[in-house]
């Protein structure tokens, strides 16, 4: 069952194709990693997802259902990078009002406000003004805001800039913590070793258009270049054989990448035979980072600095 | 619905609360009495008192005279230089005279001076007209009494001969009109409007430009349509701008059931008391107040609209604000330029067409209202202005929301007046 399915939306401004023919679906219950490069047009789709922006052509299916903004924000929670709080509001009954707007009673929203309050040990805060705030005690607060309502489909936009690791990890937590009990969960971002730790699935856009799509591990292999870390008690002073070239030597350890046709097991044996007492051996994977730098690199900049429409 | 609702709810309690609204309430119909009550006063305390001596070369200003002349009038005095005439003019100014006059010979007590029937005032220092007419005055009030002496007139006959006749208006239709209480009415009704317009037309847009400087916008859009965040917003201060009117004209029905029963005091209490009656019984009140709401919040909403659209297009920066809304802050100036005219001549044409077109309406409409309904201002014109209001602004409403909706999530440069009526007109 897929929560979220997006079928060829676009989005187009007057000087740009913001969001230029993406698709995809997002299984229910998954960590979802919306990855891009700055301006790469993450936020026009999230903007369509959440009801924001009308996509100018193509079908979002939420639940099964033809998305409809202003009955279905209730499912919909979602945090923008940019985070905005009334400054002068005290903190509760902002959170009271912002639940409110979503579609809750005030009974309920209070209810749940008390409870994540209590939970997240922000329980003192009521009386206070986001203003007496820190910047980390508003991030928390936002998160708070964005998931009170029980959405089944969570955005969050950069949801651990600004925090300091305590916190973030007490994020972290909850985000897992939701995924368990069935929400969904879209995590826009740039920092790719947060996107391996949390995510299951990603996509990766580039100037409006999708150009990867799948789970991390299998994009993971998709990118491999066989190459494989092996540490030796000894490093022979020549190494000549067709299986494999070696990469680079560091004391003991040596990176190698094998050669088409050939096997990891013909590494192995070629040291075994070598008699070298091999202490480990295992394979490199690339890093999320590594492709997506080698994937958006050659058209970084082009459109950075079209940002009339941010 | 429910949601413009929560909109109106939030931003309506959070300005009442505030301790600005309470102190503006009450201060700012006392500022606007000491304003004018302490101009005058002001005015009446710095009031220059010249002292002025008269050098006669004619032997016609008599001691006598001029004496029973500063007992009558006391606010400049005169007096009559005999001895030492040189070192008068010399040294006048340590002698403690602001000045003298000198009659000449020649001076006529049938025509006074051969034309120009000029005297020069000479003094040593500049003094202005609020000084001066009361030694004019006076002067002349000397020479009237040596025209009546010569004359053979006594204090009777010259009673007989300064009777003079004024004019009142009434009007056969409409008994009860007062043309300088309309007036007045009038002018403060222009002038309330065009401070609750401009006061809380910025309100609202600096209302919108903190949603969108602080990002929240972006968490309520998602939530609910741009469309109703702005009118929950127009709404919800409307109707703070709209209680403090009522609350101010609880006060004044107040005070008129309050000096209602006291009315047969003595002295100037009894005096303003019969005024504020008069003011009651010569103005059509529940017409006047009625009219009032309805084009404040026409108005209102006519202007607001368009400074919510300016809010939401420009970032933190508030000369962007006062560049852009220049136009629209100069519309409501052109209304109240429109207004004195109107209240000098309220059927002018000027009067009807500016009280009819939306813009000028809330205005020069409310300045016109107190002379009359039907007979100044005729039924079609108030139903015409009235709908042309309504029109006025579900046309700036939309107008303001499709330059809103786009401005609240634009961010980085401060867009022209062309662009934005592009984003109002293209998709």
């Amino acid at each position: 069952m897929n929560i979220l399915e997006v079928h060829n939306l676009k989005k187009y401004f007057a000087n740009q194709k913001a969001v230029d023919d993406i698709s995809l679906t997002i299984p229910k219950g998954s960590i979802f990693g919306l990855l891009g490069p700055n301006g790469a047009g993450k936020t026009t789709l999230i903007r369509m997802i959440t009801g924001i922006f009308y996509p100018d052509a193509g079908e979002i299916i939420l639940n099964g259902k033809k998305f409809d903004p202003e009955n279905d924000a209730k499912y919909i929670g979602y945090m923008p990078e940019e985070r905005g709080l009334y400054k002068k509001m005290k903190i509760g009954e902002q959170a009271l009002y912002l639940a409110q707007l979503k579609g809750l009673s005030k009974a309920d929203a209070l209810h749940k406000i008390k409870d994540w309050f209590k939970r997240l040990e922000m329980d003192s805060w009521w009386n206070k003004k986001v203003e007496d705030l820190s910047k980390g005690m508003g991030q928390k607060l936002q998160f708070v805001i964005t998931v009170l309502h029980n959405p089944d489909l969570i955005i969050l936009d950069e949801p651990f800039s600004g925090l300091d690791p305590i916190n973030a990890n007490l994020i972290k937590d909850e985000i897992y913590r939701l995924a368990q009990n069935g929400t969904t969960i879209i995590f826009s971002t740039h920092r790719m070793e947060q996107v391996e730790e949390i995510c299951n699935n990603i996509v990766l856009v580039n100037k409006g258009k999708k150009i990867l799509d799948g789970t991390v591990n299998n994009v993971k292999q998709g990118f491999k270049e066989n190459l494989f870390s092996i540490h030796l008690e000894n490093i022979p002073g020549n190494i000549s054989t067709s299986s494999f070239n070696v990469i680079h030597t560091n004391k003991q350890e040596l990176v190698v990448k094998i050669n088409d046709g050939y096997k990891a097991n013909d590494v192995l044996s070629h040291f075994i035979n070598n008699g070298s007492n091999i202490i480990s051996f295992k394979e490199i994977l690339p890093s999320l980072n590594d492709i997506f730098i080698k994937l958006v690199e050659g058209t970084p900049t082009a459109r950075q600095f079209d940002t009339t429409i941010a | 619905m429910h949601k413009i609702f929560l909109i109106i709810k939030r931003e309506f309690l959070t300005r009442v609360r505030k301790k600005t609204f309470i102190i503006g309430t009450i201060l700012f119909p006392l500022l606007y009495l000491a304003l004018i009550f302490g101009t005058g006063y002001i005015a009446n305390k710095t009031r220059e008192d010249l002292k002025i001596g008269l050098i006669d070369k004619s032997s016609l200003f008599t001691k006598e005279i001029l004496e029973s002349v500063n007992k009558y009038d006391t606010s400049s005095s005169l007096a009559l230089i005999t001895t030492n005439e040189e070192k008068f003019i010399k040294d006048f100014d340590s002698l403690g005279y602001d000045g003298y006059v000198i009659i000449p010979q020649n001076f006529d007590w049938q025509k006074g001076l051969d034309s120009p029937n000029v005297l020069k005032i000479n003094t040593k220092k500049s003094f202005g007209a609020g000084a001066l007419n009361p030694v004019e005055r006076k002067i002349n009030m000397v020479w009237n009494k040596i025209k009546n002496d010569s004359l053979g007139l006594d204090v009777k006959k010259e009673a007989i001969l300064t009777k003079a006749l004024s004019l009142k208006l009434n009007n056969e239709k409409d008994r009860t009109a007062d043309t300088e209480v309309a007036s007045i009415i009038g002018y403060v009704c222009g002038f309330l409007m065009y401070f609750i317009l401009l006061l809380y037309g910025s309100q609202v847009m600096m209302g919108v430009t903190e949603e969108k400087t602080s990002r929240i916008a972006e968490v309520v859009v998602s939530s609910v349509k741009p469309f109703q965040l702005m009118i929950g917003k127009i709404v919800g201060i409307g109707m703070v701008a709209l209680t403090q009117f009522l609350i101010w004209i609880a006060c004044i029905f107040l005070i008129y059931n309050l000096t209602k029963n006291t009315g047969g005091s003595s002295g100037a209490a009894s005096d303003i008391v019969g005024k504020i009656q008069h003011v009651f019984t010569s103005v059509n009140i529940p017409l006047v107040v009625g009219c009032f709401i309805f084009y404040l919040l026409g108005g209102f909403f006519f202007y607001s609209s368009l400074y919510a659209a300016i809010g939401s297009a420009i970032n933190e920066d508030m000369r962007e604000a006062q560049s852009l809304s220049f136009p629209i802050t100069m519309l409501v100036i052109f209304s109240i330029a429109l207004m004195t005219p109107a209240i000098s001549n309220p059927s002018s044409s000027v009067a009807v067409w500016a009280s009819i077109i939306p813009f000028s309406s809330p205005i020069v409409m409310m300045a016109r209202i107190p002379f009359g309904v039907p007979n100044t201002v005729p039924w079609w014109q108030l139903g015409l202005s009235m709908a042309l209001l309504i029109a006025g602004f579900m046309f700036t409403t939309w107008f303001a929301a499709r330059i809103y909706r786009t401005g609240i999530l634009m961010y980085g440069k401060k867009p022209s007046w062309k662009e934005m009526i592009k984003w109002a007109f293209i998709k």
